[in-house]
């Protein structure tokens, strides 16, 4: 399966127009060892011989007590390996290592080029320009124009496929209408010789029916997501059961929420998209099993109103209700009925000043960014009043993809490319109707990246590094997930027959992907106090 | 107890710049972290801690990469690094495997290194290595992402690279225009250094020719416990208990130090001679206390009347290539480019 990242179209040009800038948050790059950096590890070079020395005090105590050091192993929960400084001395906490005094061991004399006797570090030759010495970290750059592929060996056909499904989405782009339908025809002829029960024919089958869809139905047309809210409860339900992306977002936030929750008596969850509340059991049950009791949990569940007259969010808040009582924790529950997230006023949510709140957010943040770039838009807003809240945490999980770009050709390249390897992901599931329904589930996202437009195409999925920029310009600091979370995450796929998903870890996010592409990324975040902000807001 | 378990520090700090010293220091207390004296290994903790980077078609200072499937039963990866042509600056990513343009372009396989536990292909330290491959043989180096002890012991890292190499030399757009074959080349450090040694023998052995072999560091080993092992430990990052764990891992249980492929020409070895083994460039570390095997290694290679080129780096320490600021690092590089080039 071909999996493709793309890159903006100009460089530059994709940074969109945040309200706020975020530079003037980050540390400076310019300080960071370009060398070091090249292999993954962000350590300042004025810092260097500080992480050095503690390197050297943890690599004593561990001389000293070998056993307890592969029970740290075990035990200890470590975070952001990239922040080297910062890893070390969580280590060295652990060990509670005294400090020694200081020694006269460090003599760098960078200025000669020679060797000198009692120094203990050679100077470093002097720095020739070399490829990756002046990589920074910054992620602005380096994600922004980053293309990653994984490509499986495909017959000649289905490369001819892809082909033309590139070059029919370019005709798209141009407004070559007539050639476009052309290679609709030629490419549905070309489907009868291509193996469409699995691999790039069966994707591309429905890349072929979104194309055919935008053409003939004009730009902006095209029904949202098409079916009820009920059937895409349904859709929902078996991919979450087909396959581990959902059962990961699920499983990474309750972690982190547990974790957040700790020592609070009042807690209050908001939860963005309830659907059949599948996330909260796992969390329920965690809590009814805290050590020192449970709390007092609250969840508000946010979801589309029920046409026919039933309630279904009520529904779902006495099932939850009833597996509280049954462990003992005392629960309440709330359902706000929304056609859309940003219908959504914070009163609705009655958070109480006392209470600590976690916010939610399973693939709902990416509905709320409208193409129009305005100053007060859906997403401004919400991520605004989200900070009103003061939530203890804010769970984001989002789509790794960037379905969101102007360019209606470099949306449908990476589109194809990103499903591509969610099908392949998907060959893996033996259950039906789970595939079957989840091949749906996914078929009408992808209906909605190609074939709608303006206010109809609410999957405008953007990378991490994109929503990094944003929720730390909206006021917004990460919280890092860890080793922790990661084994877990880890050790749940291992419950799953296919071998090829993989975990990721990201500067204290976490992803993941089928072989080496991450599909959906996970991160957690608090805002940072008014006091402490020094971004004008929006 | 042989060898001895303190850590002096002093003497390798002497040696090396502050920042390898601290990476090598930093992975070093990793792998300490991972290694459970039961013989397991922390993989979790493994993936978690190493800095990973992705692919990308987008070429960063001339080359670009792409990671490609090539055996679904095992998931089987490899990254793909090839230079951007002068006429085609933005690969069209359709078309990643557009044949190679040249009379000769030489196709670097390599096996990172980790001591077959740690590291994978896309591991940033081995990604860099592999892209500075690409500029200074003019190659195409194709990074084997093969499966690790102690989940998956011997052959299974040979096996891996049997099928990587199986691949490399079918692909026709990695054919040379010259003679419409794939010109190919083994490389890796540490372990995989080990593997390129075992792969290119069997290649041999399947009548497959094999324009050069470059071992860095290469991963070799013995029962016996030789003079520099004794003199080193514990000296310059890498002591002897490290060593065996990582033989324990790989090898089949209950096998010791002197099988073939810890030790190819031990007691259990197989005599080269009259077999058609590419040249080798081996490069060893002055301060590596494996260097008694690996120079027992090119001995071995010489008996046999293979051609070999040894690069002894007297004040070099492992890892001394994956950073570019020492003078072995410069020398062995360029060495490296005069090997492959060297195939007209």
């Amino acid at each position: 399966m071909l999996r493709y990242d793309s890159t903006s179209s100009s460089a530059g040009s994709s940074s969109g127009s945040l309200s706020s800038s975020s530079s003037s948050s980050k540390p400076p790059q310019q300080d960071i060892d370009g060398l070091l950096a090249g292999a993954g590890y962000k350590v300042r070079s004025s810092e260097l011989r500080q992480v050095a020395q503690r390197l050297e005090r943890l690599e004593t105590a561990m001389g000293n007590s070998p056993a307890d050091f592969s029970q740290l192993a075990s035990d200890a929960i470590l975070y952001n390996p990239s922040d080297l400084a910062c890893w070390v001395d969580s280590l060295l906490t652990e060990f509670a290592e005294p400090p020694p005094t200081c020694s006269s061991d460090f003599i760098v004399d960078p200025v000669n080029n020679q060797t000198v006797v009692n120094s203990a570090w050679t100077a470093a030759e002097p720095h020739t320009p070399q490829v990756h010495q002046n990589i920074t970290y910054d992620e602005q750059q380096s994600l922004d124009n980053q293309l990653t592929v994984v490509t499986a060996m495909e017959e000649d056909s289905g490369i001819r496929l892809v082909h033309m499904l590139m070059t029919c989405a370019e005709c798209v782009q141009s407004g070559d209408l007539s050639l476009a339908t052309s290679l609709i025809d030629d490419m549905q002829g070309l489907l009868t010789h291509v193996n469409t029960v699995c691999g790039i024919g069966k994707v591309a089958g429905h890349f072929i029916d979104a194309l055919s869809r935008r053409i003939f139905q004009g730009m902006g047309g095209g029904s949202v997501n098409g079916g009820s809210a009920f059937e895409n409860e349904i859709l929902y339900h078996h991919f979450y059961e087909a396959c581990p992306y959902l059962k990961f977002a699920h499983f990474t936030a309750n972690q982190a929420i547990l974790e957040a929750f700790d020592g609070h008596d009042c807690v209050h969850v908001v939860d963005f998209n309830l659907m059949h509340g599948l996330q909260w059991p796992a969390l329920i049950q965690a809590l009814a099993l805290r050590p020192g009791g449970p709390p007092l949990l609250r969840l508000t569940g946010i979801g589309p109103p029920s046409p026919d007259g039933r309630d279904s969010l009520r529904e779902i808040g006495l099932r939850l209700a009833e597996l509280a009582r049954s462990v003992n924790v005392r629960f309440a529950f709330r359902g706000v009925a929304a056609s859309r997230l940003e219908d959504v006023k914070p009163w609705m949510l009655q958070v109480n000043p006392k209470e600590a709140v976690a916010v939610n957010s399973i693939m709902q943040l990416h509905r709320l960014l409208g193409c129009e770039q305005t100053r007060d838009s859906p997403i401004d807003t919400v991520l605004s009043w989200i900070r009103g809240l003061n939530p203890k945490i804010m769970t984001v999980v989002e789509q790794e993809a960037n379905h969101n770009q102007p360019g209606f050709l470099d949306r449908f390249t990476e589109a194809l490319y990103y499903y591509s390897t969610m099908f392949d992901s998907l060959e893996a599931c033996r259950i039906q109707p789970e595939k079957a329904l989840a091949e749906i589930y996914i078929q009408r996202e992808i209906g909605n990246v190609v074939s709608c437009e303006g206010s109809a195409r609410v999957e405008r999925h953007e990378p991490l590094a994109k929503w990094r920029r944003r929720l730390s310009g909206a006021g917004f600091r990460a919280l890092r997930l860890g080793s922790n979370a990661f084994k877990q995450a880890s050790m749940l796929l291992t419950l799953f027959s296919a071998e090829g998903y993989s975990v990721e870890e990201n500067e204290g996010c976490l992803s993941l992907g089928w072989h080496s592409s991450p599909l959906i990324a996970a991160s957690a975040w608090q805002a940072v106090p008014a006091w402490d902000n020094h971004m004008s807001s929006s | 107890m042989a060898g001895s378990n303190e850590v002096n520090l002093n003497e390798c700090k002497m040696v090396v710049p502050l920042n390898t010293w601290v990476l090598i220091s930093s992975f070093k207390l990793a792998y300490n972290l991972l290694r459970r004296p039961d013989g397991t290994f922390n993989r979790h903790l493994a993936e978690f801690l190493d800095r990973k980077v992705p692919a990308n078609l987008n070429p960063v200072d001339g080359v670009f990469s792409f990671d490609v499937l090539i055996d679904r039963a095992t998931g089987l990866l490899c990254r793909i690094y090839r230079p951007a042509t002068a006429e085609e600056p933005e690969p069209n990513i359709v078309e990643l495997e557009k044949p190679v343009v040249g009379d000769v372009v030489p196709v670097i396989i390599f096996f990172h290194g980790g001591s077959f536990a740690h590291s994978s292909a896309n591991s940033a330290i081995y990604d860099t290595l592999c892209r500075r491959l690409v500029g200074i043989c003019k190659a195409v180096v194709v990074s084997v992402n093969y499966r690790r002890a102690p989940e998956n012991r011997y052959p299974c890292a040979y096996d891996d690279g049997w099928t990587a190499f199986k691949w490399v030399n079918s692909r026709s757009w990695l054919q040379s225009r010259k003679d419409s074959k794939v010109h190919i080349y083994l490389a890796g450090d540490s372990s995989g250094g080990n593997i390129a040694h075992h792969v290119a023998a069997r290649a041999v052995e399947s009548g497959i020719d094999v324009l050069g072999n470059i071992l860095l560091n290469p991963m070799f080993g013995g029962q016996e416990r030789t003079e520099s092992e004794k003199r080193l430990d514990g000296k310059y990052f890498v002591t002897l208990r490290d060593r065996d764990w990582y033989w324990r891992a790989f090898l089949p249980e209950g096998e010791n130090r002197d099988h073939p492929a810890c030790n190819p020409f031990g007691p259990n070895g197989r005599s080269l001679e009259g077999i058609k083994f590419p040249k080798s460039l081996v490069v060893v570390a002055g301060l590596d206390l494996i260097q008694d095997w690996q120079l027992a290694y090119v001995e071995g290679l010489r008996k046999a009347g293979k051609e070999v080129k040894l690069l002894y780096m007297e004040q070099a320490t492992i890892g001394f290539y994956l950073l570019p600021n020492n003078n072995h690092f410069h020398t062995v590089m360029d060495e490296i480019s005069e090997f492959v080039s060297s195939d007209c």
